[in-house]
């Protein structure tokens, strides 16, 4: 506590020297240094309220001698007045400072003055317009009735003039001067989240004007954006997307604010990581190639640096959901070639993987596996042209399209026949990007493997828990399996279950073999929770794999 | 319903105490009576808003007490006068109260107790007393902040944010007024005109009469759904009383911009013939200075030719049916003046001249 109101006495000294400098806010220097720290004197008043409602009002004098110069202060200050809920808490501690029995002439002095402040908040700046005021006066009205009206009149005409500025930006005589819409982006700073001044924001935000440079002030991008991930104003797509694009600031603090948000919430299923994305509007936004470029370069970053965390996967594969689903409701108005979306994958690649599985009948996924495994292939093992990146760029464009190797496993196991060579060579690749060909050559040698003892089991009237992990090589303790692979097996083993017709019935016991680490037990989760998913969009009819998986999800996650 | 009338007339009566010394021997129990009764009032205008009959029966009222108190006389205060000044009433009478340097100090604790008790007082925040008057200083503010860095006079009348809200204001007060009072508005413009500057006056008519017929009332004074619509309401009495006093009429015609005066005419046919007539007067006065070679008035306060070749000017520019009754009518009144075709005989023949449509 001491600490604390040691605390607010430095910060007292400091703000005080602020409002000095500031005074009313009328020069553009101290209207933008009190732009920028708007929120935290904000803060400052509301720690000075809590300090000051704790006093009374003898104290505050003794505790504080010049509060009232320094509230006084901020009762001139209209951007300190204007922002967020700064005017409330001022008044709160206007109150504070009434003395409630005032003993002598000077406390009703006091009392008087701190009774002038407050009411000059509530009905400061009166118009200097004698004759408004008068026939306003002579209708009956105060202005307290006619001041939504008016602020709501002043920000459509000045709606207007920068709609008719970007129309014909050229007819000099109405045209708004770019140091115009510049002041008045910066006085919309305190003011964006009032409702009244929703269209003036999207106005400033969409309409552009004719300057090379960009005019609007930067801190204004910042609050809009502030504001809108705070939930605090809404605002259509069309203007979030035209804030990110003239403001890149804008958008990477909108993609780390995302990554905040699944990064807190502890356990995230991929349903509440779409509603998170769709929340954002950044699969929508990115409909925009500029913005999905950024987007994809920010995951890029987050990939690498998470070391391909299975979580950071996850979510570009459910942006890569959204952001399909925004670009065919899109489509009519579809204005993008594909290729600016990935400009450095090769075109007839990008081509297959954005065909949907749900678009393709059941019966040619085979053929889509392969013609994407061979494209792959084909770029990975060719070392001589770099035109496309390495197999990184390979992998992390596939991985957008993550579901495709699932449905790889998953037909791996339907079908009796001998695995396909392709399809082999895609998992090995997407679970084991890094390795060289001979280690995926290995890695394909042993999945195949599996997947021949697996199709024995199939045919064996008594299927056990035991005969399914030896399948899987698990018990051979001598050799033991590189964890990447083995998440291979695993999920190829958690596919078995699934489908098998006897799977079903040793499935708990076979996931309590496994699950011999809360990392496996939460990988596995993870997995039912991605089949899950990936069956509903793709509509797929499998009534009892899918009550089997979702009892299963349902145990495992009481157990982590 | 008779004691809810009641209630009502025994509000307004404070809320015109309000702001008259005699609040000093308030103590703080009456001023929370007072809130006490606003915030019944307020509840009266949340739960009638879509009973038209209770409405009018409560606006009549507001009405015929708002004349009564002379909200219509030279000491005009701003008071209850509609159905929709009951939302805000609470708000009306702190401010006044705050005002008021007579409210003694027990009395003025206790209404900062009642309008400011801080945060973590239930109820949507937005919706509380403190929650509106804390908006109120944050337009009030964006206002002042517009006004210093953004707004500046809109060329267009009736686009410029201040006449705009002013002819909103007349207009709604017109309905008002038509709705109550069986003598019509005319008592109130008349009234008016003896209290306030002209030269706004005016201007704020014209930016009423030029408002599009659509254009949305100021925020709150919105008619909840259930209410008959009266958008086009306001303006044929505005209309018919400047056409029944003939001073204002020429005072209108005279003081505003040629091109507000055409739009005015183009959208008010019965305006653009008493505007004509006006001129043709206008006209008649000036002489020919045969030395000079130019048209001169008669009189140092008549209207200068050029001023009524501007005029006219305005007027042909206007869309077809205007422009077409302005040249016709010149045409006449060159016939009338024997229809010659030189040039200082005739005032129209030489206005036509000017406006290039001579024949």
């Amino acid at each position: 506590m001491a600490q604390n109101s040691a605390g607010l006495s430095s910060d007292y000294q400091f703000w005080m020297q602020k409002l000095s400098v500031w005074d009313q806010a009328s020069t553009l220097e101290t209207q933008q240094d009190t732009c920028l720290h708007l929120p935290q004197f904000q803060e400052f008043l509301r720690q000075m309220y809590e300090a000051l409602k704790e006093m009374d009002s003898n104290t505050v004098t003794e505790r504080f001698p010049t509060i009232g110069q320094l509230l006084a202060k901020t009762c001139w200050n209209p951007f300190i007045l204007a922002y967020d809920e700064s005017q409330k808490i001022l008044i709160w501690c206007l109150c504070c400072l009434i003395n409630k029995e005032p003993r002598n002439s000077g406390d009703s002095k006091l009392n008087s003055w701190t009774r002038g402040l407050l009411s000059h908040i509530l009905s400061a700046f009166r118009f200097d317009m004698k004759e408004v005021g008068l026939f306003t006066q002579g209708l009956g009205y105060a202005p307290a009735d006619y001041y939504p009206g008016l602020l709501k009149n002043m920000v459509l005409s000045l709606v207007s003039e920068l709609r008719e500025n970007h129309l014909n930006g050229f007819n000099t005589q109405r045209r708004m001067a770019p140091e115009r819409v510049r002041s008045l982006s910066r006085v919309c700073v305190p003011l964006v989240t009032l409702p009244d001044f929703e269209p003036l924001v999207l106005a400033l935000l969409t309409c552009h004007g004719h300057e090379p440079q960009e005019v609007l002030w930067p801190e204004f991008f910042g609050a809009v954006n502030e504001a809108f991930l705070l939930k605090k104003i809404s605002l259509p797509t069309s203007a979030i997307v035209c804030l990110w694009l003239r403001h890149l600031p804008s958008l990477e603090k909108a993609m780390l604010h995302l990554f905040e948000k699944l990064i807190s919430s502890e356990r995230n299923f991929l349903r509440r990581i779409e509603c998170f994305m769709k929340d954002s509007l950044l699969p929508e936004a990115a409909c925009h190639p500029a913005i999905f470029r950024i987007v994809d370069e920010m995951f890029r970053y987050a990939l690498l640096e998470t070391d391909g965390a299975p979580e950071v996967l996850a979510t570009i594969q459910v942006f890569t959901w959204c952001f399909l689903e925004a670009l065919g409701k899109e489509k009519k108005q579809l204005k993008f070639a594909l290729k600016t979306y990935f400009p450095y994958a090769s075109p007839s690649l990008v081509m297959v993987l954005l065909q949907h599985p749900k678009d393709i009948p059941q019966g040619l996924w085979h053929q889509s596996l392969k013609h994407i495994s061979e494209k792959l292939r084909e770029r990975v093992e060719d070392q001589t042209d770099g035109s496309y990146g390495g197999p990184f760029e390979c992998w992390f464009l596939f991985v957008h399209f993550g579901g495709w190797a699932d449905i790889a496993a998953e037909q791996l196991l339907m079908s009796e026949a001998e695995p396909p060579e392709a399809v082999l060579w895609l998992l090995a690749f997407s679970y084991r990007p890094r390795d060289g060909s001979q280690q995926r050559a290995q890695t394909m040698v042993e999945v195949k493997a599996v997947h021949g003892r697996l199709m024995k089991l199939l045919r064996s009237p008594a299927l056990s828990a035991r005969d399914l992990q030896a399948a899987a090589g698990e018990s051979q303790a001598a050799a033991p399996r590189p964890s990447a692979c083995g998440q291979l097996i695993r999920h190829l083993l958690l596919n078995f279950l699934l489908w098998a017709p006897g799977g079903h019935a040793i499935a708990r016991e076979v996931i309590t073999l496994m699950a011999h680490t809360d990392e496996i037990t939460h990988e596995i989760a993870s997995f039912l929770d991605q089949t899950l998913y990936r069956w509903d969009h793709l509509c797929m009819e499998a009534p009892a794999s899918r009550k089997l998986a979702r009892e299963l999800l349902a145990e495992l996650r009481g157990q982590v | 319903m008779e004691s809810l009338l009641q209630h009502l007339e025994r509000f307004s009566e404070v809320l015109a105490v309000s702001r008259t010394p005699h609040v000093s021997t308030w103590d703080p129990a009456t001023v929370r009576r007072a809130l006490q009764w606003a915030r019944y009032l307020r509840h009266v205008h949340r739960r009638f808003g879509r009973h038209a009959r209770i409405r009018m029966a409560l606006e009549r009222r507001l009405q015929k007490q708002w004349r009564q108190e002379g909200g219509s006389g030279p000491a005009a205060a701003p008071g209850l006068t509609n159905f929709q000044a009951l939302g805000r009433c609470d708000v009306l009478l702190s401010l006044r109260l705050l005002q008021n340097r007579a409210l003694g100090e027990a009395a003025c604790h206790s209404l900062l107790q009642q309008l400011f008790p801080g945060p973590g007082v239930p109820g949507a925040d937005e919706d509380t007393l403190q929650g509106r008057l804390a908006r109120l200083a944050r337009r009030r503010s964006a206002v002042h902040m517009l006004r210093l860095c953004g707004s500046r006079e809109s060329p267009v009348l009736q686009e410029d944010a201040l006449m705009k809200t002013q002819a909103e204001l007349l207009l709604a007060r017109l309905r008002e007024e038509g709705r109550a009072a069986a003598a019509g508005p005319g008592g109130l413009l008349s009234s008016l005109w003896e209290r306030v500057p002209h030269d706004n006056f005016l201007k704020v008519v014209a930016a009423a009469l030029l408002l599009p017929p659509s254009s949305p009332r100021p925020r709150g004074e919105e008619l909840e759904p259930g209410t008959p619509s009266t958008a086009g309401e306001g303006r044929p009495e505005l209309v018919r009383w400047l056409l029944g006093r003939s001073d204002i009429m020429a005072a209108f015609c005279r003081r505003l911009p040629a091109g507000v005066l055409a739009s005015v005419a183009g959208r008010h046919p019965e305006l653009s013939r008493g505007y004509l007539g006006l001129l043709t007067d206008w006209g008649r006065q000036l002489r020919y200075d045969l030395q000079q070679g130019v048209w001169v008035g008669a009189e140092p306060q008549g209207v200068p030719w050029e001023e009524l070749y501007g005029r006219f000017q305005s007027l042909c520019r206007a869309p077809p049916p205007l422009k077409d009754e302005v040249l016709t009518a010149l045409e006449s009144w060159k016939a009338q003046d024997g229809g010659f075709q030189v040039r200082g005989l005739s005032v129209w023949t030489d206005l036509l001249l000017a406006l290039g449509s001579g024949t």
